[in-house]
């Protein structure tokens, strides 16, 4: 589905990771793996260190702190927002849902709209279109997109498939409605028919958590998991981005008549440095003009990736200029968006680990 | 191709192969899993623009199971 966007823009970012660092080679030692397989995976997988939460720290928390860093910086008041979008798999609670706890914690004003996205991997996107909606048609003048999740919780310490890709982290965004302002051109889809590839079976309504203890199910590789942990065919879904996403990010960048040269960057949604590096150069993108190391230092952060790349990779450029982008995300729900915009200049929190005196 | 090409070329791109012959049971290779998974199919992307899944590489019992999935012609 493709969208054009007029008259809004990206007014900050801000980003929150976990505090807790994790070593990939360390922990690998730690369950008895062998170092050169360990090496070998890290230096052809792009793995090393990630940041996770510390034990009690949601994702809520974590967009909390990241919503309150960018309104500092950007020197303004909660209740100057229209709306709050929340987008996360890992919310609080089932109910209510967090963009609410949010909209209470910060003091949003009463009649500020406030609602979530369920949504991983391509979410940061599909929450900005949506953003960009509110300013431009929905009567939204400011609109805070929060965005992360905190999926080192659901995966199983013995599952060297996913366990060591992910970091937790909460982004924080600020979009406005504005005059003049390029289109900014958005690619959303969905496969819904692959949509188990990536799943966490167990707590959501067609199969409860209950009093029964949960079985561990090794895999071919010798992994381990259970029906609560996050389960991803590796295969699947690598055959998935390198499908879905150079199309979406082509098609954006026809509508906004951009050419590879005249594209400051290519940010993907930071799976890992393998994936990043073969989707990029798919697109036509050198290897220059698509970030890939954040993933090395934060870990695999879900709907935080994206702005945590954009931060990591732009914030000197960002803060003083406007830049011709193209941002795609990629996965759970075997979703992707792209969209290709020109953003900036903007006020930029930089990347904390919460609580900021860990 | 040929099968002793496409071989060639697969340890070429993914040394976990290095030294293997058709006949190679793929759970023997000291290297295979899920890893060398992934790429399989970057190989077979990026050499013959051809696509297979996990599944279909998982389903191979040795290394001249493998090179059947890859098409004929480059």
């Amino acid at each position: 589905m493709h969208s054009s966007i007029t008259n809004v823009r990206l007014a900050g970012l801000a980003v929150s990771t976990g505090s807790q660092t994790r070593d990939f080679i360390a922990d690998g030692l730690a369950l008895g793996l062998d170092r050169v397989m360990l090496e070998r995976t890290a230096q052809t997988i792009g793995l090393r260190e990630r940041k996770v939460a510390a034990p009690g720290i949601t994702a809520l928390d974590l967009c909390e702190d990241a919503a309150r860093r960018l309104l500092d910086a950007a020197g303004l008041d909660a209740s100057s927002i229209d709306a709050v979008i929340f987008v996360t798999q890992t919310p609080d609670h089932s109910q209510p849902n967090n963009a609410s706890l949010l909209h209470g914690r910060l003091g949003l004003a009463t009649g500020a709209a406030a609602f979530d996205l369920s949504l991983g991997c391509s979410g940061w996107v599909y929450g900005l279109q949506q953003a960009a909606l509110l300013c431009a048609h929905g009567g939204a003048a400011r609109v805070l997109l929060c965005a992360g999740d905190t999926l080192s919780r659901l995966t199983h310490a013995k599952d060297r498939a996913t366990d060591p890709l992910f970091g937790d982290a909460g982004s924080a965004a600020l979009i406005e409605r504005t005059g003049l302002a390029a289109a900014w051109h958005f690619e959303l889809g969905a496969d819904g028919a692959g949509a188990n590839a990536i799943i966490v079976p167990q707590g959501g309504a067609r199969m409860p958590h209950d009093s029964k203890p949960l079985t561990e199910i090794p895999d071919l590789d010798g992994n381990v998991r259970h029906a609560a942990n996050l389960s991803m065919q590796g295969g699947e879904v690598f055959n998935f981005s390198l499908r879905q996403a150079p199309p979406a990010v082509a098609a954006v960048r026809r509508h906004a008549h951009y050419t590879v040269e005249a594209t400051d960057g290519l940010v993907l949604h930071q799976a890992n440095r393998f994936v990043i590096t073969t989707v990029g150069r798919k697109c036509g993108f050198p290897a220059e003009k698509t970030p890939s190391d954040v993933v090395e230092r934060y870990g695999n952060q879900s709907s935080a990736s994206i702005p945590c790349a954009l931060i990591h990779a732009f914030t000197e450029p960002l803060s003083a200029r406007s830049l011709r982008l193209v941002l795609c995300g990629f996965g759970v729900g075997w979703s992707w968006g792209a969209v290709a915009a020109e953003f900036g200049p903007l006020v930029i929190a930089p990347i904390q680990p919460y609580p900021h005196s860990a | 191709m040929t099968s002793s090409e496409k071989l060639q070329a697969l340890q070429a791109d993914v040394d976990v192969f290095d030294g293997a012959t058709e006949c190679t049971v793929l759970a023997s290779l000291p290297h295979w899993g899920s890893l060398a998974v992934l790429l399989v199919i970057l190989h077979c992307e990026t050499r013959y623009g051809s696509v297979v899944t996990g599944p279909q590489v998982r389903g191979c019992k040795t290394v001249g199971d493998l090179l059947k999935l890859f098409p004929k012609r480059l």
